[in-house]
């Protein structure tokens, strides 16, 4: 076999090196993979459901086997969905792994992204890696968008329509915008089969794509590792790829995609035969997006009623929560590690060896803090549930959060500050002191760095 | 050890959320309409009950006070609604929004209590509610437009702002959804709909009460909330523990 | 030996769960807990096999591997400049321009087709079907007299002719007129307190769909903008900072309400130019048509 391909492509050389590759050890380096097999079974369940969903807003007689609708007049997208969750056998099982797998996903994705963040892993040579994963992170979030809305149900077309509000909201070229994204005035015909196009074919190319980059960078820069015994800014320290690494990894998908069925199968989610087919005129309350886009709902919901019109323009409500904070937060996120990079005075220093989160404590202090306005305004997105849950006043939980989206990050970042600063002087850490680095000067007027003994 | 004992500790509270929603029994409890055929022997059986447990929110001859409306007018069904529920009489520690909660007073002397409010003032009776399978598409249609705003899509209540709770209907007897429906009571308006439209709500409000969950636990049937909940609790704690143990250097030698 | 046991039994485990699955689907089908149960066991049994197998049956020891800068040596990237030798091309300044230029020109006449997508705002986002003298209708079409509207109750009402229309939806409430504190100006908007507010609500498009009887308030379920709705349906509470627009009404001769025209501000979400009123132009629906995005989609 390797023969085979090795006489037509000269295979043997690149695959000794590449499977004797050799890494690091460490449970938190396989969270990306999760996020990655996530995706796999993403892309298997997704396949299933594209055979059988129909993406067409013509509206047609349900007459499947769930009483309650027979008769009404329902989307052609609605129907298949009703079709493909209750008479397509393995339909509804296969329908809810794909919908809590992209649950889990993008939740793997911040844990894989935390785990980079206050390891300080996006420092140079990884910045590249970094970039490319922010995108991969905000197309998880597009084809999570899109996903919500294809099966055309209450819930969903509620969701669309605030994202319609929120283009709306943008000075100048909102209304166009909206115009062009959605085919005219909420709600349309076009939009389920425009959201059909990116969720099937455009946002999964480039998710796809850009995974594969994001694996390539990684695989010629090596990865990274923790300090400890033996390890430099020099070398790796670790297991071969083949065979230990690989099958690992093989029994971590398996495992992850059976997490994922156990899920699919047990609990149910999405339920969209209890919200109903979309209707323009009604609602059904509580009215919420998947989590990972309940942060900015969280925030039009804390958002004081401020509309502003100067000199004849307006600056509706929704723009600032809507699009100006995630553009501002994506913007940071996506330049931190040259932002860092400045404030620490790196200059062009490589980093293969990560810091421990109370390495940098003001790195630490700021993740802790951003982690906290993120999550405090994902509780806002439920404030209503909360309300009901705890029987207090919604209007009493919203201007609670509209305090704590403030007051409980700073209390965080002082507290993340304090631990870190209290770590370092004890120094409890099995990994043990720092080891410093040595430097030697070289011929040529440089320095080098000295390996220190074992 | 200690990060697995963190993992064991949180399914634990997962799985007992899971109890929790599992647990919602379905309503067995179901008031004997009464309406037309009191007698004015009822009458007075329900206003000695009345003057003693009724007249000191709502005065002697049910004019009302500052602790309880006037009841002339209100009719049989309010008076059967707010009885039958328990919501009457208001408990004192419930706030401002009475709540649902084991009748007081046997059904023969809510009967009689109905009789004797009724006698007060023409109001709407309590009205007769035949559900029938057939309405099931009907009444889902007006149920999400009418009651799901407010009530849930899977009728399991909600936050509606002014420190108002719009209950679960998950002890609603047909009658009551009926009643409610009619007599706006709380902060609820009324839905005057016709006999057939109020009983093809509560057809649906009956069948939600026992609809199956094909996917599995409804995990409160509530929406993206709980869902997301789940997915970190979950679908996250379980990938973390696996990638713990798959990621742990389990070489004797090394350890 | 432990290791290799346990494969077998996590193996046998898989292969039993897969028999079961086989068996759930061709002779139950449509169970999505047996399925996923079953597929999760199939799943998880393969994947603990492979796991206990890296980790206990095999031996890899800890090896360490050389790592190299990324930066190229200086000579390399020396002989990398002068093979992209940009000066090749560079020199040639005019023609690099223009090149420059016709890709400019290339790129606008290719980006056109995307204006395709969708018509021009125009009026659409100032306008309703609501016009002088539209009947209002219930969700069947029927007329309604202020007497068949009791009070305290809410419905959704449309101009007659557009029922289910998604920018002329519209809630119809009777209150006591004495409790009616409406802006200047509104007088007879209300024939005998019956008043109209447009449902869309103002801060991001949700149905308004939540009517608290008793202090008389709407509420949008989306983020919680609660209504005045006896003082023109100012904002009292949440992120909206627009009131629901009313909807102008009398009793026609006939005794059915009746608009007495559009809605004097834009319905929905405010957009930047939400408050120029030259765009408003109620009086020319024939201009409308072909902007409006045809009639609302499904039910």
């Amino acid at each position: 076999m390797l023969g085979w391909i090795d006489d037509r492509l000269g295979a043997a050389s690149w695959a000794r090196t590449g499977l004797r590759k050799i890494f690091p050890d460490h449970w938190s380096f396989l969270l990306g993979e999760v996020a990655l097999f996530c995706l796999v079974v993403l892309v298997l369940t997704g396949v299933f459901l594209t055979l059988f969903y129909v993406p067409d807003a013509t509206a047609i007689t349900y007459n499947g086997s769930f009483a309650p609708l027979q008769g009404q007049q329902v989307s052609a997208a609605f129907d298949s969905v009703m079709r493909l969750s209750f008479e397509v056998k393995a339909g509804l099982v296969m329908r809810q792994i794909h919908h809590w797998a992209a649950l889990v996903f993008v939740a793997a994705i911040v844990v894989h992204l935390l785990r980079i963040f206050f390891t300080g892993a996006f420092r140079r040579p990884r910045e590249i890696n970094w970039l490319i994963g922010i995108g991969l992170l905000l197309l998880a979030l597009a084809m999570g968008l899109t996903g919500y809305s294809l099966p055309d149900d209450l819930l969903s077309g509620t969701g669309l329509r605030i994202v319609y509000s929120v283009v709306l909201s943008i000075p100048f070229i909102g209304p166009y915008l909206a115009f062009l994204v959605f085919g005219g005035e909420f709600p349309t015909a076009q939009i389920i089969s425009r959201l059909f196009v990116f969720h099937v074919m455009l946002l999964p190319a480039l998710l796809l794509g850009g995974v594969g980059i994001h694996l390539a960078v990684l695989w010629i820069q090596k990865h990274s590792q923790y300090p400890g015994p033996g390890r430099t800014e020099h070398n790796v320290v670790g297991k071969p790829f083949w065979p230990s690494q690989v099958l690992k990894s093989t029994g971590l998908m398996i495992l992850t995609a059976a997490v994922l069925s156990l899920m699919g199968g047990l609990i149910q989610i999405n339920p969209v035969w209890t919200y109903g087919p979309f209707i323009p005129t009604t609602v059904s309350a509580p009215a919420q997006p998947d989590w990972y886009v309940g942060w900015l709902d969280g925030a039009l919901r804390l958002f004081p009623p401020i509309e502003v019109t100067l000199l004849g323009i307006t600056i509706p409500s929704p723009f600032i929560p809507g699009v100006l904070l995630p553009g501002i937060a994506f913007t940071v996120m996506t330049l931190w590690p040259f932002i860092e990079a400045r404030l620490m005075h790196e200059g062009t220093r490589e980093h293969n060896l990560l810091d421990r989160p109370r390495d940098n404590p003001l790195r630490t202090g700021i993740g802790v803090a951003a982690l906290l306005v993120f999550v405090m305004l994902t509780l806002a997105a439920g404030n209503d549930v909360v309300a009901l849950v705890f029987n207090v006043p919604v209007e009493t939980m919203t201007n609670m959060m509209r305090i704590a989206v403030f007051v409980v990050p700073a209390v965080g970042f002082g507290v993340a500050w304090r631990i870190c600063e209290e770590l370092r002087r004890g120094e409890l850490h099995p990994l043990g002191r720092d080891p410093g680095v040595m430097l030697r000067r070289t011929p040529e007027g440089g320095f080098e760095e000295v390996e220190p003994p074992d | 050890m200690r990060v697995l004992w963190a993992f064991v500790a949180s399914l634990l509270v997962v799985a007992g959320l899971f109890a929790l929603s599992a647990e919602r029994a379905p309503a067995r409890t179901r008031s004997q309409p009464a309406g037309s055929g009191s007698t004015t022997n009822q009458v007075s059986a329900g206003r000695t009950l009345y003057l003693t447990s009724c007249a000191s929110c709502h005065a002697a001859n049910g004019q009302g006070t500052a602790y309880g409306p006037s009841l002339a007018g209100v009719g049989a069904a309010a008076a059967d609604f707010q009885l039958s529920t328990g919501r009457m009489p208001f408990a004192e520690n419930a706030g401002h929004q009475a709540k649902r909660k084991p009748p007081a007073f046997t059904p023969d002397q809510i009967r009689a209590l109905v009789a004797y409010v009724a006698s007060l003032g023409a109001g709407p009776a309590v009205p007769t509610i035949s559900t029938a399978p057939s309405l099931l598409p009907r009444g889902q249609q007006l149920f999400i437009a009418n009651c799901a705003p407010c009530h849930g899509a899977t009728a399991n209540g909600g936050a509606v702002g002014g420190g108002a709770l719009a209950p679960p209907l998950s002890m609603a007897t047909a009658v009551q959804v009926g009643e409610a429906m009619l007599t706006a009571p709380g902060q609820m308006p009324a839905f005057p709909l016709s006999g057939e439209d109020l009983a093809a709500v509560a057809t649906y409000v009956e069948y939600l009460r026992t609809a199956p969950n094909p996917g599995g636990f409804s995990i409160g049937g509530i929406g993206p909330v709980p869902e997301g909940f789940v997915a970190w609790l979950v679908g996250v704690s379980l990938l973390l523990l696996i990638v713990v143990l798959v990621g742990h250097d389990w070489d004797p030698r090394r350890t | 030996m432990r290791g290799e046991r346990a494969v077998t039994a996590a193996l046998i485990a898989s292969v039993l769960a897969s028999i079961g699955l086989l068996v759930v689907y061709v002779f139950v089908g449509g169970n999505a807990q047996a399925e996923g149960l079953l597929l999760g066991l199939a799943l998880g049994g393969m994947g603990v096999a492979i796991v206990i197998w890296a980790v206990a049956l095999i031996d890899a020891p800890v090896e360490t591997e050389a790592r190299h800068p990324m930066p190229s040596p200086g000579e390399t990237r020396r002989s990398a400049r002068d093979a992209l030798d940009a000066d090749r091309i560079g020199r040639r300044t005019f023609l690099v321009r223009l090149l420059a230029g016709a890709a400019g020109f290339l790129g606008a006449a290719l980006l056109l087709p995307a204006f395709s997508l969708g018509p021009a705002p125009g009026n659409a986002l100032f306008q309703t079907p609501w016009r002088r003298g539209v009947r209002v209708v219930d969700e069947t079409g029927k007329p309604i007299r202020p007497g068949d509207v009791a009070v305290d109750t809410v419905r959704t009402v449309f101009p007659a002719g557009h029922v289910g229309s998604a920018d002329g939806q519209t809630l119809l409430i009777r209150v006591p007129p004495e409790l009616l504190t409406l802006p200047d100006g509104r007088g007879g908007w209300a024939p005998s307190g019956c008043v109209a507010y447009s449902k869309i609500c103002t801060h991001a498009g949700c149905p308004v769909g939540l009517y608290r009887a008793r202090d008389h308030s709407l509420l949008c379920p989306c983020h919680q903008s609660t209504f005045d709705v006896l003082r023109g349906a100012v904002p009292t509470f949440g992120p909206a900072a627009r009131p629901l627009p009313q909807l102008p009404m009398e009793v026609a001769p006939d005794g059915y309400l009746v608009a007495t025209g559009d809605f004097p501000e834009p319905v929905g979400p405010s957009f930047w130019n939400v408050t120029h009123r030259e765009g408003k132009a109620g009086s020319t629906p024939s201009a409308l048509p072909s902007v409006r995005g045809g009639e609302p989609g499904p039910s």
